[in-house]
């Protein structure tokens, strides 16, 4: 009798804990691997290293000492700009190119699909080499075969074309990546909406107006806050094409700071610092494009 | 009862029991394998050519010393980031590690006693090694009197130039003896080729966006960023000139052409040199060997002479790059490997084929009677090129390394390209430049005290 009335207890107990045990795995892993980490590169931002083992107390040194130094605002300066770029410049481009390959007119879409997705399954660091050639001021494509300017432009060696290059290499990357998403949201806009308007007479582009962009509202909201995180996260693309962000940090990027502060003059506490004001930058950046986009509001 | 496993009576079916049986199999192997062997040394690399090198060596090593075991890694450029993180985490690191000039200033920061790699001067001094070393190597490698690495190479830098072309333009290159002299040759040697007004065969290729060929000329003059104290003297009058004359050298007299691509290894650099737009470059040792390999059509076209020199008589050479070897304080058995750093760099064979395939004259100074050096070598159309290098050795500038370089060379970069693009006057560039390193060093000496 007892004996069962145990067995009824653990089996109760057991209920209880049972779903506690099976998601416990991610939050061991998420405390070890994440939350560990991100507290102590918080705790860090109030901290200055020197060496291997010295450490000490700046309050908030760190942050002030950022905000009065001029090659963080370079910095961000070119990441925004970049940012910028891909906001006026790719995702423009990855629309088009999935309206066109969603129109009844394109032939081998299969094919040019898949061309145009390829180039983000190649690895930054392969890109930055390829486009080093083809940027370069004598025998690169562009300037060679081209001559798209008339003369001889030294896309990596003067400091106000770095970023352009950088931007026209990152369309190339990724607008093809970012066309997918468009490509699913528009085969998601059902078919009758524009049989209707074709019945009242719209045109062409009364339909992108008042069907094709707002029945996409959703998937803008997401390519755009996505673009603009991986914007500002910015680092391998910038770092081999500019050899590490030269001439005259043109071509440096936040994280590419970040990075050159924490492994190469050993600023831990700086190049903490330097990761939580990033943070803080995308976070209000990305709520503010999704409450512009009413993202937020309850339909 | 009986025991029985079958996939249907497993709790929650098939999948799960996979998985349980693929979990059990690779932690096995885990486990298992990080067994460590009794007698080894870890040796992390950061070159190919280094790694390729000491593939071939290391089998000789454990043949000598029966037991040992030693085991390469080469993790190519990220080594010195991983190496950092290593010595961090106090966890890790390999016992042997080959360390990158430009990357060693890093890993002297902090209190003397704090720094990673074990003092090898007292070793070096007792048996004898300084005198038999070109004592100039060891000042990148040292700091704070105390020495952390062996010096692979020396890496003085020649003058390496198209005969044929500066022939063409009526200049005997073997003639000209300081910079003056190559400012007039140079003048006569660059030139319009397509008649667009504009030139396009330069005398001299320099790399105006990092520190590289300015560096070289200043080295070459007896100076550099800091002293041998630590005191920051980019500022100096020394550096201030050097700088005026590089600019001067694309600016006023025109004849230097920046770099093809990002720097002088690059591919389109390459292509500039094999359309004749380059007439020169200022080429360490190592640069030798990589056109070698890079554009082997161009054998017999390139001649190497001293660098110029600042006055008649001056020094003819300077330093450029550069690698060591140290021992980490986390090494089990410093003996051991100190016996492996001197067979690695000190041993005739090994410097004999070190030099075979990358061209690098060594710093132990009994090894340059060995008759390889004084070969023709056909690539310079015959011109015993190492014999050239050897006799520049004994006169090599010192480099001295600091805990800020990192820091520095990243805003000399900027300084540099400042000035020659006319942004900045070369004073007020390279004054800025102090001032600002100046203030990084200070802010930390207020924070830790001045050791």
């Amino acid at each position: 009798m007892q004996n069962t009335s145990i067995r009824h207890r653990f089996w109760n107990q057991q209920q209880k804990i049972a779903p506690y045990l099976f998601i416990a795995p991610f939050f061991l892993l998420f405390i070890v691997f994440m939350g560990y980490p991100l507290i102590s590169s918080l705790i860090m931002s109030f901290y200055e290293m020197r060496g291997f083992q010295s450490k000490i107390f700046v309050g908030l040194d760190n942050f002030t000492d950022l905000l009065r130094d001029p090659v963080f605002w370079k910095s961000l300066w070119n990441t925004t700009y970049f940012a910028l770029g891909t906001l006026v410049l790719q995702l423009p481009i990855a629309l088009f190119l999935a309206i066109l390959l969603n129109s009844k007119f394109v032939k081998g879409k299969n094919f040019l699909r898949l061309a145009f997705f390829a180039p983000v399954l190649v690895a930054g660091v392969f890109v930055a080499i390829i486009f080093n050639l083809i940027f370069d001021q004598r025998a690169g494509l562009i300037n060679n075969e081209f001559l798209l300017f008339g003369k001889e432009i030294g896309w990596l060696s003067e400091g106000r074309y770095v970023m352009p290059a950088v931007i026209l290499t990152g369309v190339w990357q990724w607008a093809g990546f970012n066309m997918i998403y468009f490509l699913a949201g528009l085969q998601g806009i059902r078919q009758e909406l524009y049989e209707a308007a074709a019945v009242d007479g719209a045109n062409w582009w009364q339909c992108f107006i008042h069907i094709t962009l707002p029945s996409l509202k959703p998937v803008i909201a997401f390519v755009f806050v996505v673009s603009m995180i991986g914007s500002f996260q910015l680092f391998d693309l910038p770092f081999i094409l500019t050899n590490g962000g030269e001439p005259a940090d043109a071509g440096t990027t936040i994280v590419m700071y970040l990075y050159k502060n924490g492994f190469q003059f050993m600023r831990l506490g700086y190049a903490a610092t330097i990761g939580w004001v990033l943070f803080i930058i995308i976070a209000v950046i990305s709520i503010a494009q999704l409450r512009l986009l009413g993202i937020f509001k309850e339909e | 009862m009986r025991f029985q496993i079958d996939s249907d009576s497993f709790p929650l079916g098939k999948g799960p029991m996979v998985m349980l049986i693929l979990f059990v199999i690779t932690s096995v192997f885990i486990f298992s394998a990080t067994e460590e062997k009794d007698e080894s040394i870890e040796f992390w690399i950061f070159a190919n050519t280094h790694y390729e090198e000491y593939q071939a060596r290391v089998p000789i090593f454990e043949a000598l010393h029966p037991g040992v075991n030693v085991k390469l890694i080469n993790y190519g450029g990220s080594m010195h980031d991983k190496l950092l993180t290593a010595l961090l985490s106090d966890f890790g690191a390999p016992d042997i590690v080959e360390v990158e000039i430009t990357s060693i200033g890093r890993f002297l920061k902090g209190a003397i006693d704090e720094i990673g790699f074990v003092d090898l001067k007292p070793r070096l001094e007792s048996e004898g090694w300084m005198e038999k070393l070109v004592v100039s190597r060891f000042t990148p490698w040292s700091y704070g009197g105390k020495i952390y690495g062996l010096p692979h190479d020396l890496h003085p830098v020649v003058l390496l130039y198209r005969d044929d072309l500066f022939k063409a333009a009526g200049v005997d290159m073997t003639e000209i003896e300081t910079w003056d002299d190559f400012i007039i040759a140079g003048k006569k040697a660059t030139r319009d080729l397509d008649g667009d007004g504009e030139n396009d065969q330069y005398a001299i290729v320099l790399d105006r966006r990092t520190e590289s060929d300015y560096f070289n000329l200043l080295l070459q003059r007896g100076a550099g960023f800091f002293d041998g104290e630590g005191n920051v003297v980019i500022d100096s009058d020394i550096a201030i000139d050097t700088l005026t004359f590089f600019t001067s050298l694309f600016n006023e007299h025109k004849i230097a052409t920046p770099v093809y691509g990002t720097w002088h290894g690059d591919p389109s650099n390459f292509a500039a040199m094999q359309d004749g737009r380059i007439l020169s470059i200022l080429a360490p040792d190592w640069y030798v060997g990589i056109l070698k390999s890079q554009v082997p059509q161009m054998s017999g076209k390139w001649k190497a002479v001293a660098m110029p020199s600042w006055e008649l008589g001056g020094r003819r050479t300077t330093t450029r790059g550069g690698t060591m070897v140290g021992i980490t304080k986390q090494c089990q058995n410093p003996d051991l490997a100190w016996e492996f750093l001197k067979f690695a760099y000190f041993d005739k064979a090994g410097l004999i084929n070190r030099y075979e395939t990358t061209r690098i004259i060594p710093p132990l100074k009994a090894a340059w009677d060995d008759p390889i050096y004084s070969e023709p070598d056909p690539y310079l159309g015959g011109q015993p090129l190492g014999r050239l290098f050897i006799d520049l050795a004994p006169d090599l500038p010192p480099r001295y390394q600091n805990p800020y370089w990192s820091e520095a060379a990243d805003l000399l970069n900027d300084a540099i390209f400042n000035a020659v693009t006319e942004k900045q006057t070369p004073r007020h560039a390279l004054t800025e430049l102090a001032d600002k390193v100046r203030s990084i060093i200070a802010k930390d000496q207020e924070r830790w005290g001045n050791n």
